[in-house]
């Protein structure tokens, strides 16, 4: 039982090591993905004051956009590359702290 | 310039644009590959971007969704914003890990993973099953750009533009033409953006980066003409806004040609950063796509020849090109956009049909059927699957069920509800085996199609799995179908579950 414990892979239950640390940065980005973009548009939904979904975001403007337009059109796909980014960085230390050599030569 | 007639400078521009492609990709195959050399590094992530990019960029991005947005507003940028944040799915949880699997095509990834000829064969009829929706909706643009270049009907010109997208396939192939997907991918951009700066300086907007200065233009919309491109909920409500979106991404990460990118790179730190460059060339025509649709409605509404829904959804899928006419562009510059149309839908027939071609003659024929083929054999079949599908889509292309993106979708829907679930499962959960895999993809399937299967008997089918967004509560029930059959079934075998945890997982230890 034991030696089946230690080849088990789940991503809820990540073994210890270097699998901990890359799932933890996972699911942060994830999280970000997931809030950013679909709780925006709950938000909008929420704020609404008409069933178009008029209301405090559609009148604000930004960079003369409309502010929630602004938002979903040109800032997410922006957000999107920053969090991947952000993941490459992480990964890349992340590797490097883990990896035996250090010499960039571990993946 | 009419609208009508024969368009011989952009056809002309078409012609000679798609002839230097063959050009410099035979010139590219007698070069020595040698011309990478050293800096290579930080040349290749970037190059590696635009070659995803290119990969990526179809009549779907090129033309389907300035045509959404046209029609929808708010509501289709639920593909902007879908087709980009699946890339951080595609990032975060699968891209190293598959790499490290090292299986690149989806049959040879379920074939391995789960030990099961059943299940790669599944997974290979899907593959190619999304490889005929998604080149149906490239079949539509070519025929309605074919349609415009020669000014015919549609059928007319599906016929000439399919048998002329399907001759360019098997020619490059003949000839072995080289792709080069860094020239394709600054074609693609150059033809999108340039006609758009042109557009945004006619009108008077800001034109330098005119993806991000067309904000007046949607206010201007609003004041001048009572035309609200911006509401947020007008075409759709918030749960067909997220569950399109939600399908969109996930289709992304488990669409068969985009996951097999990854190994072009040299390595998987390349192959991650050269993800996030091709996300951002991806993003630059994205950025763009709206400000078509909305200059489009404000030259009709200023020309006062706003059309009747049912013709503007007609013209809808072109209307990245008839902006251009409509806004008085010269003829060349209209010629240029035409040419980046037809090679970004060109490039996608031919990357799909191959795909498609693949599974059949190796996933299928050469794995389950007759072992020892040889390779002359298993060539001479490939090319007899690309024309069968080609006909095969041609067919249906000829009463298009939809919109580009609307099929696209159906495509990525499909992606979404069986390939995806069985990639993450397959790489996150060891304990997943072979009957959940074969119940899941099945479950995706019918899930997919639940709608048009369904929909008619039980309406509130049509309401939880619409066609085109399935997979927000579709990939969800497949991932527990696949857990709950997994759990009642063996385990696979140890050796698999080692190999995952020692070389896919535990690489650093």
């Amino acid at each position: 039982m034991q030696e089946r414990e230690r080849y088990d892979v789940n991503l809820f239950r990540p073994r210890q090591g270097y699998m901990t640390g890359e799932v933890a940065i996972i699911l942060a980005v994830l999280l970000g993905w997931g809030v950013v973009n679909f709780g925006f548009q709950a938000v909008l939904r929420l704020l609404a004051e008409t069933p178009d979904g008029e209301g405090i975001f559609t009148r604000l403007t930004f960079l003369s956009f409309p502010w929630h337009f602004w938002f979903t059109a040109q800032f997410l796909p922006l957000w999107f590359i920053i969090l991947c980014i952000l993941f490459n960085v992480y990964i890349d230390r992340h590797t490097e702290r883990h990896s035996r050599r250090r010499d960039r030569s571990h993946d | 310039m009419t609208d009508a007639g024969f368009n011989l400078i952009p056809l002309l521009i078409v012609a000679a644009t798609l002839g230097s492609f063959i050009l410099t990709g035979l010139r590219a195959r007698s070069r020595e590959m040698s011309d990478y050399g050293l800096g290579g590094r930080y040349i290749g992530r970037i190059g590696g971007g635009a070659a995803i990019a290119s990969n990526w960029m179809s009549a779907a991005s090129f033309l389907g969704m300035g045509g959404l947005l046209y029609l929808q507003g708010y509501y289709a940028l639920a593909y902007v914003i879908g087709w980009t944040g699946g890339y951080v799915l595609l990032l975060v949880l699968m891209a190293g890990q598959i790499r490290r699997f090292g299986k690149y095509t989806a049959p040879d990834f379920v074939g391995a993973r789960y030990d099961s000829p059943a299940a790669r064969l599944i997974s290979a009829g899907i593959s190619i099953t999304i490889s005929v929706i998604y080149c149906t909706a490239q079949f539509k643009g070519i025929g309605m750009l074919f349609a415009w270049l020669f000014g015919t009907d549609y059928r007319s010109g599906l016929l000439l533009g399919g048998t002329v997208a399907v001759g360019y396939v098997i020619l490059s192939g003949v000839l072995g033409v080289a792709r080069n997907q860094q020239l394709q991918y600054t074609v693609l951009i150059v033809s999108f953006i340039l006609p758009l700066m042109a557009l945004a300086y006619k009108l008077g907007y800001f034109w330098v980066l005119p993806q991000f200065g067309y904000g007046v233009a949607i206010q201007d919309l609003k004041r001048e003409f009572g035309v609200n491109f911006a509401a947020p909920f007008a075409a759709g409500s918030l749960f067909q806004w997220v569950a399109l979106c939600f399908t969109l991404m996930v289709g992304t990460a488990g669409l068969p040609h985009v996951l097999s990118r990854f190994y072009v790179v040299p390595n998987i730190r390349d192959a991650r950063w050269s993800l996030v460059w091709g996300l951002f060339f991806i993003a630059l025509i994205y950025w763009s796509a709206p400000a078509y649709a909305v200059f489009a409605r404000l030259l009709e509404a200023r020309a006062g020849m706003v059309p009747p829904p049912v013709a503007a959804e007609k013209m809808a899928d072109i209307v990245v090109l008839k902006t251009a006419v409509l806004g008085g562009l010269p003829e060349w510059m209209i010629g240029i956009l035409a040419a980046g149309g037809t090679s970004a839908a060109f490039f996608t027939v031919a990357g799909l049909l191959i795909t498609g071609a693949a599974s059949f003659s190796h996933d299928i024929y050469y794995r389950l059927i007759n072992p020892r083929a040889s390779e002359a054999t298993k060539m001479a079949l490939a090319k007899g699957t690309v024309v069968a599908l080609s006909a095969l889509v041609l067919l249906i292309a000829l009463h298009p069920p939809g919109l580009i993106a609307e099929i696209t979708a159906v495509a990525f829907a499909l992606a979404g509800n069986t390939i995806f679930p069985a990639f993450l499962l397959g790489i996150w959960w060891g304990r997943a085996n072979r009957h959940g895999v074969i119940a899941g993809m099945l479950t995706g399937v019918v899930v997919t199609f639940a709608t048009p299967l369904f929909g008619r008997f039980v309406p509130a089918v049509a309401d939880i799995f619409p066609l085109t967004s399935s997979a927000l509560f579709g990939a969800p029930l497949v991932v527990a179908v696949m857990i709950a059959v997994s759990l009642l079934t063996p385990p696979p075998s140890d050796e698999m579950r080692r190999f995952l945890a020692d070389q896919v997982h535990g690489h650093m230890e």
